[in-house]
């Protein structure tokens, strides 16, 4: 996963609705449609949010007939974005704290 | 590199101030983990302690910043039966100004071997690590 990719990925992750669509796809494929049916938010923002995910390289969408479903990709790459996510929070929290020593 | 992060932190201090922050056990204690033991050569211990759980190691690279260039701290830890990941921590800087620059990054280089169905051995056998980055 190249550096940009990375940043795209911690970018949708960041949006509280985008974690939501992301847990509710994992355990289940599912379309806009029917996304936008449990949550309380417009179908037009559930696809925009999807949009972010599916750059991210977080979901892809897989065509059946003619509706569109939205699906989690395989298994290596969450992995990758699992550990990358814990691991640079890590980071972040430790970085942080190491600048505290200095400002004192 | 598939599985990799980075992280960069500018700093109000000079190099060698940010270098012994990087180096000194009670500074690291103060923000890399609880407790921190490192023997600061190339094939060293590296031992860490997180609350309740631990990351053990070996250091990989110990140089300082000076005239030749960027200071350079690089370990490799793992959390029991965690695939080993390599840490590096590098300082750049200018004394003068006393203004520094610490990139971190964290890879795991070993993964592809984990996937490929290859069992690693711990780290806590020592040689092993110093061994495989050799090979």
């Amino acid at each position: 996963m190249t550096d940009d990719a990375a940043g795209a990925v911690f970018g949708a992750l960041a949006d509280p609705t985008r974690r939501q669509l992301l847990s509710a796809i994992a355990d289940r494929p599912a379309t806009a449609t029917e996304l936008a049916g449990a949550l309380p938010i417009s179908r037009q923002a559930v696809v925009k949010h999807l949009h972010a995910l599916a750059q991210a390289g977080l979901l892809e969408r897989v065509r059946s007939g003619r509706q569109v479903r939205y699906q989690v990709t395989p298994a290596p790459l969450s992995d990758a974005v699992s550990w990358m996510a814990r691991v640079g929070g890590q980071w972040d929290d430790r970085l942080a704290a190491l600048a505290r020593t200095f400002a004192r | 590199m598939p599985d990799r992060i980075e992280r960069e932190l500018a700093l109000e201090a000079s190099p060698t101030a940010v270098w012994h922050a990087l180096t000194d056990h009670d500074w690291l204690a103060e923000w890399l983990a609880d407790e921190v033991l490192l023997d600061l050569r190339p094939g060293g211990e590296a031992w860490f302690r997180f609350g309740d759980s631990v990351k053990s190691g070996w250091v990989e690279e110990v140089s300082p910043p000076g005239a030749h260039g960027d200071g350079r701290l690089s370990f490799w830890w793992s959390e029991s039966e965690e695939c080993a990941t390599r840490v590096e921590l590098v300082v750049s800087g200018d004394e003068e100004s006393g203004r520094s620059h610490v990139r971190v990054t964290e890879t795991r280089p070993l993964e592809i071997l984990d996937l490929v169905g290859l069992r690693l051995p711990g780290l806590g056998g020592g040689s092993y690590g110093p061994a495989l980055v050799a090979a």
